[in-house]
């Protein structure tokens, strides 16, 4: 049923060349009729000529003959005694006419061919420029699904069909993620026994491939990447409803691109890459379950020091205790400040390890602030406050705890990097689509250096690393926190010993503000 | 609830955390009872007279919503939860569960007193019917809906009064943004959290004596608000003695 549909679309085609082709002869023979009655003229055959260049060229071999034909029957009908007649009176003409056809066959032909190489050389530049542009990506590629898109990428791209690449088993580009993508369930199950049963199996079924039927009549070709190389992965190609013949070609073709990829994967040397950057994630991936989970186990000891610190630090029996009680609150003091080291810790293994997914929500600006300051109060205590809050600051759609927390770092490192009873300053004003919040300090300010290198990770400025303490992870944080919302961070000062300002830059939607119902203050 | 000595029932399966919560509480004139399971709260609660439970959300058997959702099917016993930071949705959903409020471990002592105290408060509030709520200069009389600051009669629109009221009736407990935006703008404006900035900010500029430093109507990001609670002379002597809030 498919096969007869396909064949009908070719038919109908053809038809039309033929019909186009026939078209084409008449407008021919109209004009050199024109021309003929005008001109007194009689040998104008050669005309005819042009019509079969194009059917060669456009439409093939058979439509090329068709028009020959056509062209020495229409010079024989109106232009060669007698007039209106397929009959020819003069023998030369006859051979003239029989001159033209051959000649017409000819030129037919070569037309045809010339357009072929044409049309090869133009698929071999495609190809070229295509494996060109893939290896240019496989160059900057920087991890294992960077070079996995890009071989996916290009073979979709060369192939015009939709191509899915799955990496080896135990992955998170296997099979397995790939469940509910639109890719039919027999096609997954082949990918997966393809992809774990490649050491036992290297032979002809992985390396040419199996067909396998999806649903809606598709099929797919699936097959491995490499015959030798298991870490470039498996591929499903879905090959659309080709009949057998045409599967052939297309796999034929297939053959051919793959064979190309994996020339310039060797070339460039990416297997190794492949194993080396996974290698890379696995230990960064280690590191930061190790760094999560060892905080995590620091945390749960770490509430109770506190929590037993805040209720020996209030005990009658201490009441007189001074010393005693200074002790106390030296240990509590101390737990506090491993616990915001530890969570500084957490908070950047969840920066690195899944990225931070903001929660957005409409928040007052004046809240987030509110709320930072609050977690501050104690270590602000000794520094004077400033606050230039304007009453109606726009509200903006962030996730406000990520906000605040960013916040939080940042009045941190102000304090951190100042001298009792200087002046901290914060401010918040909307400046067109954008909110900005400001953090100023009189302390130890930045030097041009220190701009550059601020927002780095384990950063700590060096004129101070030994009067200060800290991870260097604050800041880092911070921006990663603000980045996650949309924002930005931004460090200004004026130089080293001149006090630095910190200003958060959050996105304003104006124009989405949902408006309030007219009644909703009824 | 016994005047004289309130029974606390803590649940926690860190046996430090029950060490200092015991003695913390027993210092401050409570009688303590320990469980470390969930099951073991439950079983606990039925048994004896509780006046008010802490959870720890991060229980061995069974979630700490769980915990809080068993007990509130037949007791409106107070309940403050024990929870970890980052977790502003677990605390959304267990305060949605039925607990009253929740303390960010880690905790110092004062924190989760004033928490108790206000806790408890507010049950012996709502047993003996008491109309009037008062939040430092701010007094809300719930049964004449008069507010006045300072003894100024404040002039409140009507959402801005439910506002207040649905707050005033949980005075220095945190209510969640679904629950305040539920009461006072109905159900099918639960997620319209821009509502509640709004409002609460008209609000804050007529109930706060510094709007700009709010003391009375206090954001907890990420889930809610309160009214705060101001605490009576012995507490404040307590804060000031266990520190300020602990870092979370």
């Amino acid at each position: 049923m498919t096969q007869t549909s396909v064949l009908m679309t070719s038919l109908r085609a053809q038809a039309l060349n033929f019909l186009l082709t026939l078209a084409l002869v008449g407008a021919v023979t109209a004009g050199l009729y024109g021309i003929i009655r005008l001109t007194g003229l009689t040998h104008g055959s050669a005309v005819y000529l042009i019509p079969v260049l194009i059917a060669g060229t456009r439409w093939g071999i058979p439509t090329a003959v068709f028009a020959a034909v056509c062209g020495v029957l229409a010079s024989a009908f109106f232009f060669f005694e007698p007039l209106y007649s397929f009959q020819i009176k003069d023998p030369h003409e006859v051979v003239n006419l029989v001159i033209f056809t051959f000649t017409a066959v000819v030129v037919g032909q070569l037309a045809n061919r010339l357009k072929r190489q044409l049309e090869l050389a133009r698929q071999r530049e495609i190809d070229l420029s295509d494996l060109y542009a893939f290896s240019r990506r496989l160059a900057v590629a920087f991890d294992v699904s960077d070079i996995q898109a890009a071989i996916e990428d290009h073979l979709a791209s060369v192939m015009q069909r939709k191509v899915v690449l799955f990496g080896p088993q135990r992955d998170a580009t296997s099979a397995a993620g790939h469940v509910g993508s639109g890719i039919p369930t027999p096609v997954l199950d082949m990918v997966d026994s393809m992809a774990s049963g490649f050491d036992s199996v290297p032979g002809q079924a992985a390396a040419t491939g199996t067909i396998v039927a999806g649903d809606s009549g598709d099929v797919w070709l699936v097959r491995a990447v490499s015959a030798s190389r298991r870490e470039f992965g498996v591929i499903a190609i879905n090959l659309g409803r080709a009949s057998p013949a045409n599967q052939d070609a297309l796999r034929a073709r297939v053959d051919a691109v793959l064979a190309d990829a994996t020339a310039t994967l060797d070339r460039l040397g990416i297997s190794h890459a492949i194993s080396e950057a996974r290698m890379r994630a696995q230990t960064d991936q280690l590191r930061e379950a190790l760094i999560g989970s060892v905080s995590h186990e620091l945390r749960t000891p770490l509430a109770s020091i506190l929590g037993a610190a805040t209720v020996l630090g209030a005990a009658p029996a201490l009441k007189d205790e001074k010393n005693l009680k200074a002790l106390v609150q030296g240990v509590h003091d101390e737990a506090e400040r491993l616990n915001g080291d530890i969570q500084n810790l957490l908070d950047a293994s969840r920066i690195s390890s899944d990225g931070v997914k903001p929660h957005l929500e409409w928040a007052d600006p004046a809240d987030i602030l509110h709320s930072a300051l609050r977690r501050c109060q104690r270590r602000l205590s000794e520094r004077t406050l400033a606050i230039d809050l304007p009453q109606d600051l726009p509200l903006i759609h962030v996730d406000a705890v990520l906000v605040q927390q960013a916040l939080v770092q940042i009045i941190d490192n102000a304090v951190k990097y100042s001298q009792e009873g200087t002046r901290i300053t914060i401010s918040a004003q909307a400046l067109g689509d954008r909110l900005l919040i400001s953090v100023n300090d009189e302390g130890a300010g930045l030097s041009e250096a220190e701009k550059a290198t601020i927002f780095g990770r384990f950063v700590r400025g060096e004129r101070l690393s030994a009067t200060t303490s800290g991870s260097g992870l604050g800041l880092w944080i911070a921006s990663a926190f603000v980045t996650a919302n949309g924002g930005k961070l931004n460090a200004v000062s004026d130089g080293p010993g001149l006090g630095a300002t910190l200003t958060v830059e959050l996105p304003v939607t104006q124009t989405a503000v949902p408006q309030l119902e007219s009644d909703a203050d009824e | 609830m016994n005047d004289a000595s309130p029974i606390v029932l803590v649940v926690d399966d860190e046996v430090q955390i029950r060490r200092f919560l015991r003695t913390g509480f027993e210092l401050n004139g409570f009688v303590v009872h320990e469980a470390a399971t969930g099951a073991e709260a439950i079983r606990g609660a039925t048994l004896r007279p509780i006046d008010i439970v802490i959870v720890d959300l991060g229980l061995p058997d069974m979630d700490g919503s769980e915990v809080v959702e068993r007990i509130r099917s037949w007791s409106n016993v107070p309940i403050i939860v024990l929870s970890v930071r980052s977790s502003e949705a677990q605390k959304v959903q267990v305060l949605e569960a039925g607990a009253d409020d929740y303390v960010v471990k880690p905790f110092g002592m004062a924190e989760l007193l004033a928490r108790v105290r206000v806790a408890l408060r507010r049950q012996s509030r709502a047993s003996t019917g008491e109309p009037t709520v008062v939040v430092g200069p701010l007094t809300i009389d719930l049964a004449a809906r008069a507010v006045t600051l300072n003894g100024q009669r404040l002039t409140l629109t009507p959402k801005e009064y439910r506002l207040l009221q649905v707050l005033a009736q949980h005075a220095g407990n945190v209510v969640t943004h679904q629950h305040l935006l539920k009461e006072v703008w109905g159900s099918i404006h639960v997620h319209d959290t821009h509502y509640l900035r709004i409002f609460v900010r008209k609000l804050r500029q007529k109930i706060e004596p510094n709007p700009d430093m709010p003391r009375i109507l206090m954001t907890e990001l990420g889930v809610g608000y309160r009214l705060a609670q101001m605490p009576t002379e012995g507490e404040a002597a307590w804060a000031e003695a266990g520190g300020e809030r602990a870092k979370p």
